[in-house]
This record gives C-alpha cells, sequence and structure tokens, in this order.
C-alpha cells in the first residue's frame, strides 16, 4: 500500500451559514495524499485548515465534492459508519490535548482500545507499547491535571497511535507547547511515521512544524495556493 | 445528591412506617375482634345501633361443634345505658363466652370473679368515665319484649387493647348472663371464627364477612395516607430531580470539548448520550449507598425501639398503638429503589438527549452551542 492514494479529494467545497449569509471555508479543493506522506495543510487563520482537517476526519461532511478517505466517501458516510472510520483507521491529536480529565493516562490512551473491543491482555499490552514510544511509562497512573504540557501532548500522541491508526490527523499540535517541547513533539511525530508508516497531516501555520514537513500544502483562503515537496 | 438520598430515606421510612402500622392495626383488629371473618345476623348493621334490637337469633345448630372446639365464638349486642359519675353515658353492651381464647377479649376473668355480675371495659371507656376495678356502675337495657331493667354491675377487669372498636363505649359481659338479661337463650348478633383457612359456611339468615372485608376500613386508611405521603415524595423527588437536571445541563455545557474528544475518538453520539445517561444516573446509585450509610442505623433503631404516637391518637377510631413499629420490608426498598432510579435516569436522558444535536466541530472547540 506504500505510496498508494490513501485521500483523494476533488472538486471540495465547505459552505456555512452565517448571520450575514453563506460563508465557503473551502473552495474547490482538488488534492491526493498517498500512505506514509508527513504533509502539513498551513496557511494563516481561517484559510480553511481545520475544516479540511475535519472532512478528512469524517467529522464534518463537505457542500459540494468528494472526499474519499480510505475508499469511504465521507459525505456519503452516515453517523455509525463516521464513527466506525474513525474509531478503527483515524487518529487525532488537538491543539489543547483534549485528554479526558478524570481518567489516568493509562486509561486516556486505552480509550480508543476499549471501544474497539479489544481483550484486557491486549489491550495492556498495546498501551504500555504506545507510552514506551512516548517515553510516558513511569506516568501511567498520573492524571493529566500532574503533566506538562508537553507531557501532555505525548499522551495524545500515545492515544492516536495506539491503535496503529492509518492517518493521524493533527490541528494545531505546537500550538500550546514551548519551542524545546514543540520539537521534541515532532520528532517523535516523525520517528512514529518512519518506523510505522502512519500518514501523518498537520494543520498548522507553526514554523517549527513546517520545518518538519515533507509536504507543504499551503491554503488561502480555502484554495490550495501552492502544494510543494520538500527535502526532508 | 444529599437531597436525593434523604428522598430515598423519607420515601423508605415513611412508607415502612405505614407499613407497619397497617400490619400493627391488622393484626390487632384481627386479634381482639374480627378474627378470621364473622357471620353477622342478617339485621344487623354495626353503623345502625337501632337495628340490633331485631339483630338476634339462635346460634345455629352448624355451630354448635365449632364453639366447642372453641373454633368460633358468638357474640350477643344490645344497646343501653350506664350512670357513671351520675352521667348518663350510652354503650354497647356485648356479651361473649367466657371460656372462649379466639379473641383477646380477657373473658376468662369472668371464670375467675366470684362477682355475681361481672363487667369488663377497655382503659379508654375506664379513664373517660372515671371507672376502675370494683366499682360497681349501674346498668340499664331494653329486654326482648321492649321492657327497660336495671342492675348494678361490678367492674372485674379494664382491659388495655389498641382496638379502639372494642372498648370505646363498650361494655363486655358473660354471654349467658347477657341472654338470660335478654331473654334471648342461645341467641348471638355475630358469630366469630378462628383464621383458620377453612372456608365458610352459608347459614340462612346469617351472613358472611371475610377478614379482609372487614378489614377494609383499616386498609383504605392506610392507602389514604399513603397519597397523602405521595404529596411528600413528589416534592422532595422533584427538589432533587431539579438539582439533577441542572447539573446535567451544566456538566454537558461544560464539557463540550470532551464530547467532541469522544466522538472524535470513534463514539457515536448516541454512545454519548448513554455515556451521559448513565453518569447521570450513578448520582442515584451514590445518593442510595449515601442514605444506606446513614439510613440503615437510623431505620433499623426505629424498628426496633418502635415510634410514639400522640395519646390523642386513639379517637382516630382504628386501631393505632402507644408505639408504631415500622416495617421495612424488601420489596419497599427495592421498589423505591427502583423507582427513584428509573426517575433519575429519565431526568438525566433529558438534557442529554442536547448532545445528539451538537456539531462534533464546534463540541471539539468548546464552543457554546
Amino acid at each position: 500500500m506504500e505510496n498508494s492514494k490513501i485521500i483523494s479529494i476533488e472538486g471540495l467545497k465547505k459552505h456555512f451559514n452565517m448571520s450575514g449569509g453563506k460563508f465557503t471555508a473551502l473552495n474547490s479543493i482538488d488534492l491526493q495524499i498517498t500512505k506514509g506522506e508527513f504533509t502539513g495543510v498551513v496557511g494563516p487563520s481561517g484559510s480553511g485548515k481545520t475544516t479540511l482537517l475535519n472532512i478528512i476526519g469524517s467529522l464534518d461532511s463537505p457542500s459540494e465534492g468528494k472526499a474519499i478517505v480510505l475508499g469511504q466517501s465521507i459525505g456519503e458516510l452516515n453517523v455509525k459508519q463516521a464513527a466506525m472510520l474513525r474509531r478503527s483507521k483515524l487518529g487525532f491529536i488537538f491543539q489543547s490535548y483534549n485528554l479526558l480529565p478524570v481518567y489516568t493516562v493509562f486509561e486516556n490512551v486505552e480509550f480508543p482500545l476499549l471501544l474497539l473491543k479489544l481483550d484486557d491482555g491486549e489491550r495492556k499490552k498495546m498501551v504500555l507499547e504506545s507510552l514506551e514510544w512516548l517515553g510516558l511509562s513511569d506516568k501511567i497512573k498520573s492524571k493529566p491535571s500532574q503533566l506538562s504540557g508537553g507531557e501532555c501532548q505525548r499522551v495524545a500522541i500515545a492515544r492516536a497511535m495506539v491503535k496503529r491508526p492509518e492517518i493521524v490527523l493533527a490541528d494545531e499540535p505546537t500550538a500550546n507547547l514551548d519551542a524545546a517541547n514543540s520539537h521534541h513533539i515532532l520528532k517523535t511525530m516523525l520517528q512514529l511515521n518512519n518506523e510505522f508508516h502512519t500518514t501523518f497531516i498537520f494543520a498548522t501555520h507553526d514554523d517549527k512544524v513546517i520545518g518538519y514537513l515533507r509536504r507543504k500544502i499551503s491554503l488561502v483562503d480555502g484554495k490550495v495556493a501552492k502544494d510543494e515537496i520538500s527535502n526532508n | 445528591m444529599i437531597v436525593l438520598s434523604f428522598s430515598f430515606l423519607i420515601i423508605i421510612w415513611h412508607k415502612g412506617l405505614l407499613d407497619g402500622w397497617d400490619r400493627q392495626a391488622k393484626n390487632e383488629t384481627i386479634n381482639w375482634e374480627t378474627g378470621g371473618g364473622q357471620y353477622w345476623q342478617a339485621n344487623y348493621d354495626p353503623y345502625d345501633p337501632f337495628s340490633l334490637t331485631e339483630a338476634h337469633a339462635k346460634i345455629p345448630s352448624e355451630f354448635d361443634a365449632p364453639l366447642s372446639k372453641g373454633d368460633v365464638t358468638s357474640i350477643l349486642i344490645t344497646q343501653g345505658t350506664i350512670y357513671p359519675r351520675g352521667r348518663i353515658q350510652s354503650v354497647l353492651i356485648k356479651g361473649i363466652n367466657s371460656n372462649q381464647t379466639l379473641l383477646k377479649i380477657p373473658s376468662s376473668l369472668f371464670l375467675k370473679s366470684n362477682d355475681e355480675l361481672p363487667v369488663l371495659i377497655g382503659r379508654n371507656t375506664a379513664n373517660d368515665n372515671g371507672l376502675k376495678e370494683g366499682d360497681l356502675i349501674t346498668i340499664r337495657w331494653r329486654d326482648v319484649h321492649g321492657t327497660f331493667d336495671a342492675t348494678n354491675m361490678k367492674v372485674t377487669g379494664i382491659f388495655d387493647t389498641d382496638v379502639p372498636s372494642v372498648d370505646m363505649g363498650q361494655v363486655w359481659v358473660p354471654l349467658d348472663h347477657l341472654q338470660k338479661m335478654m331473654g334471648m337463650p342461645d341467641e348471638a348478633t355475630i358469630i366469630v371464627r378462628n383464621k383458620s383457612k377453612e372456608a365458610n359456611i352459608n347459614i340462612d339468615g346469617w351472613k358472611f364477612n371475610s377478614s379482609e372485608a372487614l378489614l377494609k376500613p383499616i386498609t383504605d386508611m392506610i392507602k389514604m395516607k399513603s397519597v397523602s405521603g405521595m404529596v411528600l415524595y413528589i416534592i422532595l423527588l422533584s427538589l432533587a430531580m431539579l438539582a439533577i437536571f441542572d447539573t446535567q445541563i451544566l456538566s454537558i455545557f461544560r464539557r463540550q470539548r470532551e464530547i467532541g474528544t469522544y466522538i472524535a475518538l470513534g463514539m457515536t453520539k448516541s454512545q454519548v448520550v448513554v455515556l451521559f445517561t448513565i453518569e447521570g444516573a450513578l448520582i442515584s446509585v451514590l445518593a442510595g449507598l449515601l442514605a444506606a450509610l446513614y439510613g440503615i442505623p437510623l431505620l433499623a433503631m426505629q424498628a426496633r425501639n418502635g415510634m410514639s404516637i400522640p395519646g390523642g391518637s386513639k379517637g382516630f377510631g382504628l386501631a393505632v398503638a402507644d408505639k408504631i413499629y415500622p416495617f421495612y420490608s424488601l420489596e419497599l426498598v427495592v421498589m423505591t429503589i427502583i423507582v427513584i432510579m428509573i426517575t433519575t435516569t429519565i431526568v438525566s436522558y433529558l438534557p442529554s438527549r442536547k448532545i445528539a444535536k451538537m456539531k462534533p466541530t464546534e463540541a471539539l472547540r468548546g464552543k457554546l452551542q
């Protein structure tokens, strides 16, 4: 499946109804993403990065055009099918980590596996393995409130990676981190990308992230302005 | 949660108290008055004292054997007047077999007494008329021919009972004495049978009243009390449910980002609704545990020591003991828990439905919806 198309977007438009009329967040996007890419959708605030990521992540649906992710047309999925796609094939990393505050690190990372109904032993093994990749083995009993921002984001990465998803969608993952933590997180993600060939798609305007990307898709006013392959 | 735990306790306590009262009242009434049912002479109407002159008949021969075995006891009832402390007081004169043991009326005292005309009265009648053991009372009655007669009788015993209908305004005399006084040999007004499960027999001129029918006024009174108790439950439950409803609304409002995260991780909206509903319903489980923590010792102590009832309540007209011992059946506890849990689950579900209308992308941003 290496170099095979896992995301195919054609003529994608997304409109939002605003009080003053219709706002077009994405306008005629055409895009192909292949397996194993370390790609970023970059652009200023309001350019449509997060909207594009949400559609790829089946959290939202296109107004027009097609978005086919892992062979499934996002616009045609019902609620249950969309949930199944996210549950089994997609991982999410958010700017503000979105960890579940009452759960421990272990339980946060275990959560996606509970939804997949894996048995206890397998779950435990996968969670511990995931936490080990991220260097969090000594934090398994900690609650998110006891962790630093960098540690929280590593837990979020562990949670996104634990089920070995096909695609990880990261929306501004370094926005709340300092430079050292940002580099550490990005190196970790790059390493996971290399090791497991997981496709990473970022929405970012952070230069530190952009520096690590192998492909940079620039959005301006909802349109692809540039699509560059870098030498990383 | 505290209000809900309080609701649990009040409902169980109040229902337990009524159940305890119901049991005590019924048991005492059975033991003192109704037995396992009564045969009434066809003209007998306890609510019409004027019917008493006609409400008597020979004791049917079908009762000869049960009477000798003590399985039934016969009672002759007539109206009379006593003159305590120079006042006139209407009474019911009731004649009962001296050797009966079916009812708790201590008629055996007649046998022990050397008095020619012994009388038993209840404590309330004694108190109301200033009578004590050994007092002579003048009693006047009208015999079968309509002739008035009077005599002095001696208070042989005063009995304590929780059943006012065998005490208030009544004097008990030996059946054979009353039959002689009235000129009604071998006659009775009612025949009380024991609590055996034997089928009642049909006898011409006598009507059988089952124990359940005789206890109906008590059952109705308890039902009425239960209904009035419902108002209290509804107020308490409404307060608790309002608190849960508000907590759920606030929780959903504050935890939108978490809801978005659940959806992003692969849960459907309906699964998140179920999750939040269960979370809300768990409040009732915790409230139940809290209620158990402080409630079990309290309720157990009261079930053991009973609850004192004010003296004035004797005038209620039905059996009220000095102390009521609440009775907490498993059914009562389980039903209360089930009702509260179902109510809490519904109240938790109503605000949780809002989640189904949320846009996951907005929820993830914690944007108010």
